[in-house]
């Protein structure tokens, strides 16, 4: 049993079709990073995820039953786009009314308890409306965690987090699916943030779902280069170029060879030419990277 | 717990509109608008009149709207198409000012976001119309309550009679709370229909809650030759029934009618609610 499976699902807003003929399947303990560029139909696949927004066509099923059962739609959190609360209402009212219509009992602990999780117990006396970005976001994850759900969708949740904020949200992501039995769904377009935690991907484009992946496959995917500094760096990049297909120069000023060969034969090839390496390593390429090079081929 | 443990458990319908009648009233009281438009309730009534006995540029005094305390809650006869305005002016506005204030309140559902993450839950839609018409329905009858004191005591102070009958007055008074019920449903189907819309809700609801249309529908059953009484199907005939020479039969049309049209419109927002983009 998987915690998300679609099958050919499609979303038609009048002539325009957001998602076209989507699959995707989300495993049991997963946390599953949702990738894709701006309108490429990952918040209105999430919406129609969480019943905000109803199908044109396709299957969605979690937990194996459809995903418009009240058996599972009571076990699922969910934080879309913002949090939905009331500004006037402090961050206590507004967890306590959400807990009220989860019909959780023993609700006062239940909202401490994930106050305390995204570390705002000392925020629950606060007005919504006076709450900082990053503030608003965390009360939208504590109200996603409230009743413990099976399954969180969460989209954009890292926007507006401070490093802390974010370090805090990967501790919660990997406590939530600890127990295997628990998955979340994070699209994001922080992908070195999301990189760290998600051990799953699927890549939407135009609607449609390009590439699903494990983490252990996107490791194997992913390019190795070698990263290399010296004295000459135009002189260098020259030479590499006439002898290497693909070199580019880095953010950080260090020119990349992605041609698969070793930091050796690079050294002493420059070393003939009268170049001395002050610094080579080899790496890999990130998600971002992969992320970047799969959006050119398909354009 | 293994893989296979997973067990859901479907909240029951109790548990369900209980938890969302608990957020709807917590919300109400939590509301300055609702006490606002308490006050307007009240202070509207007064302000009529007050205001209708006030002297003229000349120094004459004007004829009173009113001549009897109870006028002003209820019109003496059902008068479907109005002659004067104190015909309409009576505890019927308050389908109006309940009209505005409904609107404000589903607007800020959605203006907040609450109705996406309520939605996300196990909440159904059907839920959601139930609760939001019991609780407007509630605050509309307040209002009623808030309108009888405020037009009360000012009717007693400008000094008009109080002879009435008794039994008609509170089967006027009941049969205008009870109807708040139907109204709040058409209120409530209106803001789902307008929901991206939080000007044109208010003015639809502003709109309805006039019972303007009751004139076209009235000009239709005279076409027809229907009896007048046929108006009372409709919220706003039932409404002005409701009036001083009411009997037990006005209100039990007034239950009926108020009844039927709750059941229709919440079908209706039920069915679009679940057709259309929540959010």
């Amino acid at each position: 049993m998987n915690a998300i499976e679609i099958k050919n699902l499609s979303k038609n807003f009048g002539q325009k079709q957001a998602v076209c003929g989507l699959n995707m399947t989300v495993p049991l303990g997963a946390i599953y990073g949702f990738i894709g560029e701006n309108g490429s139909g990952k918040s209105t696949t999430e919406k129609m995820i969480c019943g905000l927004i109803p199908k044109s066509d396709g299957t969605i099923r979690l937990y194996g039953k459809d995903h418009t059962d009240p058996d599972v739609r009571a076990k699922v959190g969910v934080l879309i786009e913002t949090p939905g609360c009331f500004p006037g209402l402090t961050v206590w009212d507004n967890l306590m009314l959400q807990a009220a219509n989860l019909g959780i009992r023993d609700a006062e602990i239940e909202v401490i308890r994930v106050l305390k999780t995204v570390r705002r117990e000392g925020a629950a006396g606060n007005k919504y409306k006076n709450c900082s970005l990053g503030m608003k976001q965390r009360v939208g994850i504590a109200m996603a965690l409230l009743g413990a759900p099976t399954l969180l969708v969460l989209d954009e949740p890292l926007n507006g987090l401070d490093a802390d904020g974010m370090r805090i949200m990967r501790e919660v992501f990997t406590d939530v699916v600890k127990d295997g039995t628990r998955s979340i769904v994070v699209s994001s377009h922080l992908l070195g943030e999301l990189q760290k935690v998600a051990t799953h991907y699927g890549i939407i484009r135009h609607g449609k779902m390009i590439r699903e992946m494990t983490a252990a496959e996107l490791d194997a995917d992913c390019r190795t280069f070698t990263a290399l500094q010296s004295g000459e760096m135009s002189r260098t990049k020259a030479l590499l170029c006439c002898k290497y297909s693909r070199v580019e120069e880095d953010e950080a000023g260090y020119l990349r060879v992605y041609d698969g060969v070793t930091p050796e034969e690079i050294v002493v090839y420059l070393y003939d030419n009268g170049i001395c390496v002050s610094e080579i390593r080899t790496d890999k390429i990130g998600l971002e990277e992969y992320y970047i090079d799969l959006m050119k081929e398909g354009k | 717990m293994m893989k296979n443990d997973l067990k859901f458990r479907s909240p029951t319908f109790a548990e369900r509109i209980r938890g969302m009648l608990g957020v709807d009233f917590y919300r109400l009281f939590h509301t300055p608008v609702f006490y606002i438009f308490l006050a307007i309730s009240a202070i509207i009534p007064a302000m009529v009149s007050a205001m209708t006995m006030m002297p003229d540029p000349e120094g004459n005094t004007m004829e009173p709207l009113y001549s009897n305390v109870w006028q002003i809650v209820a019109a003496s006869e059902p008068l479907y198409v109005i002659k004067s305005i104190a015909d309409y002016a009576n505890m019927n506005m308050v389908f109006i000012f309940g009209g505005i204030m409904v609107s404000i309140f589903i607007g800020h559902d959605y203006k907040s976001g609450y109705v996406k993450q309520l939605f996300t839950t196990h909440a159904k839609k059907q839920d959601y119309m139930m609760s939001k018409t019991v609780v407007c329905a509630f605050a509309m009858a307040c209002m009623c309550i808030s309108y009888l004191i405020g037009g009360t005591a000012a009717g007693l102070l400008v000094g008009y009679e109080t002879d009435v009958n008794v039994g008609s007055l509170l089967i006027a008074i009941l049969g205008k709370i009870v109807m708040s019920l139907g109204w709040a449903s058409l209120y409530t189907f209106l803001n789902i229909i307008f929901r991206r819309y939080f000007g044109i809700s208010i003015a639809s609801s502003f709109f309805f809650g006039t019972g303007i249309l009751i004139i076209g529908a009235a000009a239709v059953v005279e076409n027809l030759s229907l009896p007048a009484s046929f108006l009372n199907l409709f919220l706003y005939g039932s409404s002005v029934n409701a009036c001083l020479a009411s009997n037990i039969w006005t209100l039990l049309i007034c239950i009926g009618v108020s009844l039927g049209w709750t059941l229709v419109y919440n079908l209706l927002g039920t069915r679009l609610l679940y057709k259309s983009d929540v959010y």
